[in-house]
């Protein structure tokens, strides 16, 4: 296979292990140029393995990838120049100050002194960030810093950039700022995003999605096509008592999708609606059913809603040096 | 093969050649925030004032009177110098130590805060990464050997403009070494206990082997001085590196050598060198 021109990012079969664990397991895909695309997935899907290959931190141990059609394995200095990475975990410096943490990055890529006071300048004013340029990042919300990071992955020529749960931690308002900036930043240079997230309602309006578990990928294609191929109704209920909820999963239990305080089954249609509440409609105390929505194409192809972490070493690490700043920062 | 396909490509962005300029940029803007960092830092700096004053005025002065010894009924400084005088030097190489290692810890930092990986997905080399970082450990340190140089008066150091000079360019490569060292070792620590460790593990031990704040009696020769001395001590102040670096010091600001004068230069630049390129092949390794 070769570059196309309108593939931004080709992966081809991409393999990626640590010690035991294997975190891709022969991923293959492609994303147009000028595309939004999304990377869904629950925590240890692998997303970020693939974020990190493609923007040259980690190599595969089998497979290609390419950006911009560079091979990023073969020639990670020039598919540099090209993208622009925010990654999980904020990379920003707290002791510097916004537009500090711009100009280091200008420096660094080589970015000509009038053109990057330029593009700091202008990208200041579409995050909203020009009355804080002076101001030292730590003293910034988390929304802020975010939409920091975004900036200053544009101070570049980067025509590629890669979003790694961008909005992740942040309340809704923030989200949604955040989503803005991203749109106006795509409409302003034709950028081609690959975003990872958690939250579903933020994939809707991305042009296509790609669905990961495992270290693999499950499904592919634009929200609606997902939808109709993959989604269904769910019906929504919680049990009045521990019997009923017994009883409901033993009758239901090839319908089951999820087994929380609430019990999330697949329905198919009026017929299975009015079905369960003859029988349980007493036994329940709420009740809700959505339409076939990405979270049902999720659920029915993840089995699972989104895990929770556990703090590891490295996190622990992280937690003292924020609590304790002990030469830190 | 890669070349003749992204030209093909109409897609693809130009893609400019990195030149030594750029490069050059890179380790300035590297340079430029390990200075503005320790700048901003006020701990680093009340550090760096008190640690001097601490150990110059109230340890020096203090022990000033105990420095001598009576021969023959009659009193003479063993080492013809006062106290305040011969610990001096050594100061100025233990504030630097500290500094090291504050830049070592800075680099354990910028890898578990992330900030290393903007760097890293940058296209400038990890050669130059590592210059600029060492670079810059290095200004930071020579500051903080300039805080206790401006207590010479008080150790009644003389400061003439050749001393000063000399003392800078031995200063620069102990700082240079030391910043390196610290890098070597930030590099190999997987987990990060806290800065009390590097300072009673690294930095105390080294400087009080480092014949800092007592002399091996240059008067006596290696057999007497095993005598006197336990022959466990001798030797680990002759193998300690830190040794020469404070030896060269005292050359440069009091005139006196335990040691033959022309091995503090050789070693610190070796000491450099060496450091720096196991720094090196570390950071194109990570
Ligand atoms: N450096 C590493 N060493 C060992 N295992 C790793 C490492 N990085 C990731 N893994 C493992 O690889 C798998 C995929 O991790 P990855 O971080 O890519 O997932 P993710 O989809 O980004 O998850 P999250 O939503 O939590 O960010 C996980 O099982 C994880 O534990
Ligand atoms: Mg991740």
């Amino acid at each position: 296979m070769s570059a196309s021109p309108d593939l931004s990012i080709e992966v081809e079969d991409v393999r990626k292990r640590y010690g035991r664990t294997e975190a891709l397991k022969g991923v293959s895909l492609e994303v147009r140029t000028g595309e939004l695309f999304a990377l869904l997935g629950p925590n240890g899907a692998g997303k970020t393995t693939l974020v990190h290959i493609l923007c040259t931190i980690h190599r595969p141990d089998s497979g290609v990838a390419r950006v911009a059609g560079i091979d990023v394995a073969r020639n990670p200095v020039a598919a540099r120049q090209n993208i622009g990475v925010v990654f999980q975990e904020s990379t920003l410096d707290e002791r510097l100050t916004v537009e500090e943490n711009l100009e280091f990055h200008g420096l660094i890529y080589g970015v000509p002194t009038r053109l990057r006071k330029q593009r700091i300048r202008d990208l200041l004013e579409i995050v909203e960030l020009s009355e804080w340029k002076g101001h030292v990042v730590r003293a910034l919300s988390s929304g802020m810093k975010r939409r920091l990071e975004i900036a200053r992955a544009l101070v570049h020529d980067s025509q590629i950039l890669f979003l790694d749960e961008p909005t992740v931690g942040l309340d809704a308002q923030s989200r949604e700022r955040i989503w803005e900036h991203i749109a106006t930043l795509q409409k302003e240079r034709n950028l081609t995003i690959l975003v990872t997230t958690h939250y579903l309602a933020e994939v809707e309006e991305c042009d296509r999605i790609c669905i990961v578990d495992h270290g693999e990928i499950l499904a592919q294609g634009t929200p609606e096509r997902l939808k109709t191929q993959h989604g269904y109704e769910l019906l929504r209920v919680v049990p009045r008592t521990d019997g009923d909820r017994e009883a409901i999963l033993e009758k239901y239990a090839g319908r089951m999708v999820s087994e929380n305080d609430e019990l999330v089954m697949k329905s198919d249609g009026e017929v299975f609606v009015e079905q369960f509440l003859g029988s349980f409609g007493g036994r329940i105390s709420a009740m809700n059913l959505e339409k076939p929505s990405l979270e049902s194409v999720f659920l029915n192809l993840t089995g699972r809603e989104l895990r929770d972490q556990t703090a590891n070493a490295r996190e622990r690490t992280l937690a003292f040096g924020k609590r304790g700043g002990e030469h830190t920062r | 093969m890669d070349t003749a396909r992204t030209e093909a490509a109409p897609a693809v962005p130009v893609q400019r050649r990195r030149g030594i300029l750029q490069e050059a940029t890179a380790v300035y803007a590297i340079w430029l925030r390990e200075i503005k960092r320790a700048i901003r830092d006020k701990g680093q700096l009340i550090g760096g004032v008190s640690r001097p004053l601490l150990w110059v005025i109230i340890l020096g002065i203090g022990l000033n009177p105990y420095f001598r010894g009576e021969v023959y009924g009659e009193v003479r400084f063993v080492v013809p110098y006062t106290y305040l005088q011969f610990i001096f030097p050594a100061v100025i190489v233990l504030n630097m130590m500290y500094t090291a290692v504050q830049s070592a810890i800075s680099v354990i930092w910028d890898r578990e805060f992330g900030f290393l990986r903007e760097v890293l997905v940058s296209p400038m080399s990890r050669g130059a990464v590592l210059l600029g970082k060492v670079l810059g450990g290095t200004t930071v340190a020579l500051f903080h050997g300039l805080i206790v140089l401006l207590l010479a008066r008080f150790a009644d150091v003389s400061l003439t403009l050749p001393r000063i000079l000399s003392g800078l360019g031995m200063m620069f490569l102990v700082a240079f070494a030391l910043t390196s060292l610290g890098v070597v070792i930030a590099g190999r620590m997987r987990t990060f206990e806290g800065f009390g460790v590097f300072s009673n593990l690294i930095i105390l031990p080294l400087y009080f082997l480092s014949s800092s704040i007592f002399p091996l009696d240059p008067a006596l020769t290696r057999a007497q001085t095993v005598v006197v001395y336990p022959e466990w001590l001798v030797l680990l102040v002759e193998w300690n590196p830190i040794t020469y670096a404070v030896d060269a010091l005292r050359g440069t600001f009091i005139g006196f050598n335990q040691f033959d004068p022309r091995l503090g230069p050789i070693i610190l630049s070796v000491m450099a060198v060496i450091f720096f390129l196991v720094a090196w092949r570390d950071f194109r390794r990570a």
